[in-house]
């Protein structure tokens, strides 16, 4: 089962079933493979095309983590079918014990680090509404996953004791945008160019589209009502340092 | 099928081979931004060289892509713990692996340090002085230009003015809010480079597209690593690259010189290599992760640490990163992400309450990378972070690159933990100390004010950390640093250290040219030495004096253009 909750648009309607999210109507990057490189054209397609099963997760935590996710890089407005998988390669990762080349001290290895939060969750869910967390409204869901982001489990849980709730945090927004955003449905939703070789750019400045790009057609749209995981004033979490290991910048 | 470096390099075959029984000159351990080089250089001087890699052997053609996620595998991935009051994100942050090294993802920004950063302790009473001057490598740094060769603007007016090989590169979207917010605050600004990144073709290596995946490994072979520069070279004559090779341990004979080094192949099976002399160049953890594994009866602090300083005084610069929202497009996703920068505040400035500065320059994150850097500078998750990606194409990103002092407390030692091979995995501690918070505070803050002169709407930043150097550092003093001026232990007369990990201080400068200046020089070194390298302990400390007729084919200009 999977609860949903839809966000719309401020002049009105709700967003759902939507085949393709975001400002650049009718661009598609897949539309582009042509164009690019073999190896490249492997790598996207399967990642569209094949979906591999959940082998790390155990079923119970399977359905908790359906559900965490579903919040925490909600899909609700996007069509049956035109969901990104995020799950599968999130377990896969696990399951290959795949790393990214460090550890926290003060962090489990990451296997542990998640089983040891599917039980947290879990708990907190039970303590807090007395259900099980995948049966909870979206809102209920969403209110026990921004006590975790706030780095203030509420109720709080001898798990949070001994693992750092924001690193963990950190770990499984890190997991779940990787998972999205290298998705090239999720390209043509944030107007993103895709693969570039060998063909390259050449409108470099102005932001100006490439012939085969769209242009931004803008609408203003909000989140769910009963949503709280739109940013808050204060925004910026607490300072930690550098959570993550994104692909350098300098 | 050919091996391919790029659309129209091959690598050259067949490679040599040596033999298990063989008994080589040099075994270098670590083939990335100084392993390239130290190869190509001793292979063309006639020497015997294995260079042991633990990673790949790249074909860029079939082995790398055009995308984010699937470009996991050029980074050091294996576990390493870090901790300390600032833990470093290690990884794909800072971290190579597979021939080429760091330089396979390196944005290439290639400044070069200023004379200033060779004498930190005299000027400013903090760190520590080079046992070189700026003058000693400024040949050295004007070569490598040109065998990268660098593209950039004609005059770059900080710390000793030069000028690049290669015509600037075009404007990019963040690049002209780089400029645009530095011209509105009347700071000095340079775009189109200096980078490691052909903006015209070169022998045979294409100029850039400007598809912006150069974090990514760059198939166009526009933008320069080891791989591409300098090992067909080395291979040409005579060298033997040899990848999936993971260093173990140096051996060391009786006679306190060490004979080789002990590595695990693909198959994961003990093997030796006899060498006559051994250089590491593993890159700041690595190297002193594998001194420290070699320890042996008289060396039981690790190889080459009399000193007690191995593994200490590593330094990583601080990288905040700056996002800013603009009403207009800017399609981030476009050119380099290293293509304009200001070295402004790169001089201790007495106006300020801290010693040393920093650089800013762009950044350009991909979507995932720009996803993360919004998880941590907005704590976006669910529909915010739906919403904010949304506009990812009206964001740009400029970066600090600041000077964080040499600190014995952080350091790289071993930890508890094994690898794959059993062998003890590094940890490394890292501190911020009051110096480099004020001086994160001041470089954090000046960045978000030229981004919001540039007309950003919103300005977000995310605290971070770039680049890795020290950790087995040269100095004069064998009892406050691990190698001399050349790179040599101050224990073993025929043990080296060549690579980030011997610098020193760091500057506000991307070490990637210094490192392979560094290289260049300690290969000339090793060349005049000649044979008493092998069976000599007498250390000769006179300049080698300058190459010019070991350089890679094509890259024989005859000097670096220079205006006013």
């Amino acid at each position: 089962m999977t609860r949903k909750s839809f966000p719309f648009r401020a002049s009105g309607g709700e967003l759902k079933d939507l085949k393709q999210p975001g400002y650049y109507e009718g661009y598609s990057s897949m539309a582009q493979k042509k164009n690019w490189d073999e190896a490249t054209q492997k790598t996207v397609t399967d990642r569209v095309e094949k979906v591999s099963g959940i082998r790390f997760f155990s079923e119970k935590e399977a359905a908790l983590f359906v559900a965490v996710i579903d919040r925490v890089m909600p899909q609700d407005d996007r069509a049956e079918g035109r969901t990104i998988p995020i799950l599968p390669a999130l377990d896969e990762r696990l399951d290959k014990n795949s790393l990214n080349g460090f550890r926290y001290e003060d962090m489990p290895p990451d296997q542990e680090a998640y089983r040891l939060a599917a039980k947290a969750i879990e708990e907190m869910a039970q303590e807090r509404f007395g259900e099980s967390f995948p049966l909870l409204t979206v809102h209920r869901q969403e209110l026990i996953l921004k006590s975790l982001h706030d780095g203030k489990p509420d109720p709080d849980n001898a798990v949070w004791q001994k693992m750092p709730v924001h690193r963990f945090w950190a770990m499984l927004m890190e997991d779940c945008v990787t998972a999205y955003y290298s998705h090239p449905w999720a390209w043509d939703e944030i107007g993103f160019g895709g693969p570039a070789y060998p063909r390259g750019y050449m409108r470099l400045e102005n932001g100006l589209p490439e012939p085969w790009e769209k242009d931004e057609q803008r609408y203003e749209w909000n989140a769910p009502v009963d949503s709280v995981s739109q940013p808050d004033e204060e925004g910026a979490p607490p300072e930690h340092g550098s959570l993550h290991g994104h692909g350098g910048s300098h | 099928m050919s091996h391919r470096l790029g659309p129209m390099q091959t690598l050259p075959s067949p490679m040599r081979r040596f033999e298990e029984s063989d008994i080589v000159d040099y075994c270098i351990v670590g083939v990335g931004s100084a392993g390239g080089v130290l190869v190509q250089r001793l292979a063309r001087a006639g020497f015997r060289v294995v260079a042991l890699e633990a990673g790949h052997f790249w074909d860029t053609e079939k082995d790398w892509v055009s995308d984010e996620k699937g470009s996991h595998e050029l980074y050091w991935n294996d576990l390493r713990i870090t901790g300390g009051t600032h833990p470093l994100a290690l990884g794909a942050n800072n971290s190579g692996k597979g021939v080429g090294g760091g330089s396979v993802h390196w944005a290439a920004f290639v400044p070069r340090f200023h004379p200033s950063d060779f004498r930190v302790y005299s000027e400013d009473g903090v760190g520590a002085n080079w046992p070189i001057s700026y003058w000693d490598l400024k040949p050295y740094y004007e070569l490598l230009e040109r065998e990268i060769p660098v593209a950039g603007p004609a005059w770059f007016p900080w710390g000793d003015p030069h000028g690049h090989p290669y015509g600037p590169h075009p404007l990019g979207g963040v690049g002209d809010v780089l400029v645009r917010g530095c011209s509105n605050l009347g700071i000095r600004s340079v775009a189109g480079g200096p980078v490691a990144i052909l903006s015209a073709s070169h022998g045979d290596r294409p100029h850039c597209i400007y598809r912006g995946f150069c974090l990514q490994g760059c198939k166009v072979g526009a933008k320069a690593s080891t791989l591409i520069t300098h090992v067909p070279d080395a291979i040409s004559h005579g060298a033997e690259i040899r990848a999936y090779a993971m260093a173990s341990r140096i051996s060391l004979r009786d006679d306190g010189r060490v004979n080789g080094v002990v590595y695990f192949d693909r198959e994961g099976k003990e093997r030796f290599q006899r060498a006559r002399a051994v250089i590491v160049s593993g890159y700041a953890i690595e190297t002193p992760r594998l001194l420290l594994n070699s320890a042996c009866p008289g060396h039981c602090n690790g190889l080459a640490n009399s000193s007690g300083t191995l593994g200490k005084y590593l330094m990583a610069q601080a990288g905040n990163v700056v996002a800013g929202r603009f009403d207009e497009l800017i399609r981030l996703y476009k050119a380099p992400p290293a293509h304009a920068l200001s070295e402004e505040f790169y001089e201790t400035d007495p106006g300020r309450d801290f010693a040393r500065g920093f650089a800013v320059q762009t950044v350009g994150p991909l979507p995932v990378a720009f996803a993360k850097q919004m998880v941590a500078a907005m704590g976006a998750w669910g529909w915010g972070m739906r919403q904010v990606m949304m506009d990812y194409n009206h964001w740009a990103t400029l970066g600090v690159l600041g000077e964080i002092l040499p600190w014995e407390d952080n350091r790289v030692e071993l930890a508890e933990e094994k690898d794959q091979h059993g062998l003890p995995v590094a940890k490394v501690m890292f501190n911020l100390h009051d110096n480099d918070k004020k001086l994160i505070e001041f470089g954090k803050n000046k960045v978000m004010e030229i981004m919001a002169a540039a007309g950003a709407t919103q300005v977000v930043q995310e605290s971070r950390f770039a680049h890795l150097v020290g950790a087995s550092r040269m100095g004069s003093d064998p009892s406050t640093s691990v190698v001399d001026k050349f790179g040599r232990t101050h224990d073993i007369p025929n043990l080296f250290v060549c690579d980030g990990s011997i610098l020193p201080t760091q500057g506000s400068a991307n070490p990637g040219l210094t490192i392979q200046a560094l290289a260049a020089r300690t290969a000339d070194y090793l060349i005049k030495q000649g044979e008493t390298i092998f069976y000599s302990n007498r250390r000769d400390l006179n300049e080698p004096g300058i190459r010019y007729d070991l350089s890679p084919p094509y890259t024989r200009f005859k000097g670096n253009p220079r205006i006013a």
